[in-house]
């Protein structure tokens, strides 16, 4: 089966740690993560959780956590900004 | 109604993050939702939902409210809350679904008619059904087919029919296989007291065991032969012999008191250990003695003893003057044996008789018995 993440990773030529976590972001609307290290902060506008090597931060309006299980979450909601500090 | 299983969680409490961080390594957690600062709802499987209180109470979280959803969830409610009235329902119907059949047949009273037959008349002509059966037409249907059956009553008691039977006095010959009295030993007949049957013998006749002494029949005056029960009771005297018999010289094998024993020791069968010696006796007997040398089944060893006793030969000599007593007392003991049913001794006698070497003593109890029959008066 076709595997979008794993395509990307093998066709970059510059040696990167790619395999801490992954970050999806579709249509603005949802955001799927996988590796993260548990929750930092929960509201309705902002989402933040540790990831290796720093932390997510998630902005937006009407955020809910869909999904949270041990390494993977879905957030659902209008997510205007994702940042890495 | 929602139809899959899941269970909502409404909590309150401090460094909500913390917690849901540690939860969800535990359970997958769904729909997670922040009301306010201390606040917030999630949903997780209804199956986990006892794990998750447990975790929540665990970590001194106050849990707000708890609802579940779900086919399964609705199930347990429905039989949790109607689970003992469904019970009693099912079981009322299959009582009196039950109690609707006879499931037990009793018959009382009876000695000579067979209780397993006169119940597979009943089951065979009648049907199961308490409500079809007439227990009026099951005591004339029994009156007719059984002979036998003087008086007859029928009940349905609860789900048992009780037949009581009263069954018919008959005359023995309705019973009796007419077997002829035969002689239980050979002697001659001293006394007939015959109550029922043809005498085929008299008094002062000599009489071999088997004979028959009394015929299963009566002829009346017409000529008709009329078979009865034979009832009498015959006495005879018996001559019971004994015999013994002395040789002057014979050879008597004894044991010398020399013996040489082998061992072997097994398993399974098997040979493990064997200790053999040359048996150098022109004459000797054998014993073979099995011990377990161990108590369990495990490992049985088993030890095999094998003795060889050394025999010689001696001519013993003696002469029948000498031991006449002692002979005569062994053939008399002989001779008792045969005594075991008699009523009376009559006469004891002994003889003797001289061949080469050898004296053969014969000893007679005459007594009176009764050889044959049975008397009842």
């Amino acid at each position: 089966m076709f595997n979008f993440l794993e395509e990307i990773k093998e066709n970059i030529r510059t040696p990167l740690e790619l395999d801490s976590f992954n970050l999806i972001n579709v249509a603005g609307h949802l955001l799927y993560v996988e590796g993260h290290l548990g929750l930092v902060t929960l509201s309705k506008e902002l989402v933040s959780f540790k990831v290796k090597g720093g932390v997510i931060i998630v902005e937006g309006q009407n955020m809910i956590l869909a999904e949270l299980s041990e390494n993977t979450l879905k957030i659902c909601g209008i997510i205007k900004k994702v940042e890495q500090v | 109604m929602k139809m899959r299983n899941r269970t909502k969680f409404h909590i309150q409490s401090l460094n909500q993050e913390k917690l849901l961080s540690k939860l969800c390594k535990l359970v997958p957690l769904e729909e997670i939702e922040r009301k306010n600062k201390l606040e917030s709802s999630f949903e997780c499987s209804y199956f986990d939902s006892k794990r998750v209180e447990k975790f929540l109470k665990n970590n001194n979280v106050k849990i707000l409210d708890v609802k579940h959803f779900g086919l399964a969830f609705q199930c347990k409610r429905v039989l949790s809350a109607y689970g003992l009235l469904l019970a009693v329902v099912v079981f009322l119907v299959f009582y009196l679904v039950q109690n609707q059949f006879v499931l037990q047949y009793q018959v009382n009273g009876t000695e000579k008619l067979d209780k397993f037959e006169v119940v597979e008349f009943v089951k065979d002509n009648f049907s199961s059904r308490k409500s079809d059966i007439a227990t009026d037409e099951v005591e004339v249907k029994l009156m007719e087919k059984f002979d036998e059956i003087s008086f007859v009553s029928c009940i349905i008691k609860g789900q048992t029919l009780v037949l009581n039977i009263k069954e018919k006095l008959l005359p023995d010959e309705m019973y009796s296989t007419f077997s002829p009295i035969v002689a239980q030993k050979d002697g001659k007949i001293t006394k007939i007291d015959l109550i029922s049957g043809t005498a085929n013998v008299e008094v002062g006749d000599i009489v071999q065991k088997g004979d028959i002494l009394v015929s299963p029949y009566m002829i009346d005056t017409s000529g008709n032969v009329k078979h009865v029960e034979t009832r009498a009771e015959i006495l005879a005297q018996v001559f019971n012999e004994g015999s013994c018999d002395h040789y002057e010289s014979f050879i008597q094998v004894e044991r010398t008191g020399k013996k040489v024993e082998e061992s072997e020791v097994t398993l399974f069968g098997l040979s493990i250990y064997k200790f053999k010696q040359d048996v150098n006796f022109s004459l000797y007997e054998v014993e073979y003695e099995n011990i377990d040398l161990t108590n369990n089944l495990f490992l049985p060893f088993k030890l095999k003893k094998t003795i060889y006793y050394e025999l010689e030969e001696k001519v013993v000599e003696s002469k029948f003057e000498d031991v006449q007593d002692e002979y005569i007392a062994k053939a008399r003991e002989k001779a008792l044996e045969n005594c075991e049913n008699c009523d009376t001794i009559i006469e004891e006698f002994y003889t003797l008789r001289h061949l080469s070497g050898i004296t053969i003593v014969n000893y007679c109890i005459v007594t009176q018995e009764q050889i044959g029959g049975t008397y009842d008066s």
